[in-house]
């Protein structure tokens, strides 16, 4: 009992024994709601719920009632999940002691590109449409096309990663040269 | 979509950032270090993940406990350019 609580209240775990985790999340999404988890979707469900009722009646913007319908039928499982994965991460955070409210990453960016709010909240916000924008033409994010596809030996996934490892380290070396 | 799947959609979220914390994905360094290759937390997260995942989600495929999802199409094009995208955002972002 002790040996749990104490693994309960580290702050990182080896990302191996995570990792096992994270596969056994997969294999009871599959077996038990018969979906794979993803969260890049969930932006596209609240824009469409969000987005339906306010151009029901516009004869000329037809995206949400009639090019998309299959998310528009109210908050879809991925919402749940994701809004699972916030109650989660806070858990974790609140049991090891590590909660504290802060504006910018601390660790490592401060060092490298100051103390600035600004230009974090931009570089974020920017990385965020470029990260959907990504996700919504190869069909997926890290969870739902990589890990999803991935453990269904999807050939989509296969592509998909390659291409996030090469430009993501051409930005990192371009943005980092010798830095850090 | 019934009550049950909600409660399991909640329960199998919680797991997923219980382990996206444990494993420090939420965290700017991790994902922007596994880009300069100084940090491999991410790779060896995702990739123990899928290792898990596969053999799981196979067995109990043959045992014809389930189905495979409709998996996201295969489109050379779309897959390969969303990445290269993709890629950009999240060493940036960090997220």
């Amino acid at each position: 009992m002790n040996w749990i609580m104490k693994q309960l209240r580290k702050d990182l775990w080896s990302p191996e024994v995570a990792g096992i985790g994270l596969g056994l999340v997969y294999i009871f999404a599959l077996w038990f709601s018969h979906r794979m988890p993803g969260t890049s979707g969930t932006f596209f469900n609240i824009a469409a719920v969000v987005g339906k009722p306010l151009t029901a009646n516009d004869p000329i913007n037809q995206f949400f009632s009639v090019s998309y319908p299959p998310i528009t039928q109210g908050l879809n499982w991925q919402f749940y999940m994701v809004v699972g994965i916030f109650l989660g991460a806070l858990a974790s955070v609140l049991i090891a002691g590590k909660f504290k409210w802060t504006l910018i990453p601390i660790e490592q960016w401060k060092d490298v590109f100051g103390g600035a709010v600004w230009k974090r909240w931009l570089v974020a916000f920017v990385g965020g449409i470029i990260i959907e924008i990504g996700a919504g033409i190869a069909g997926g994010c890290t969870s739902g096309l990589a890990l999803a596809g991935g453990i269904q030996l999807s050939p989509a996934a296969f592509l998909f990663i390659p291409g996030i490892f090469l430009t993501g380290a051409i930005t990192q070396w371009l943005i980092y040269r010798n830095r850090y | 979509m019934t009550t049950t799947d909600i409660l399991v959609a909640l329960v199998l979220g919680f797991a997923f950032g219980w382990v996206l914390d444990k494993s420090g994905l939420n965290r700017y360094y991790k994902i922007a270090n596994v880009f300069r290759f100084t940090d491999l937390a991410v790779l060896r997260f995702m990739m123990s993940g899928m290792l898990v995942g596969m053999v799981g989600v196979y067995t109990l495929k043959y045992l014809g406990v389930v189905d495979l999802t409709a998996v996201t199409a295969t489109v050379l094009a779309a897959n390969i350019v969303g990445g290269l995208i993709f890629g950009v955002g999240m060493a940036l972002a960090g997220f």
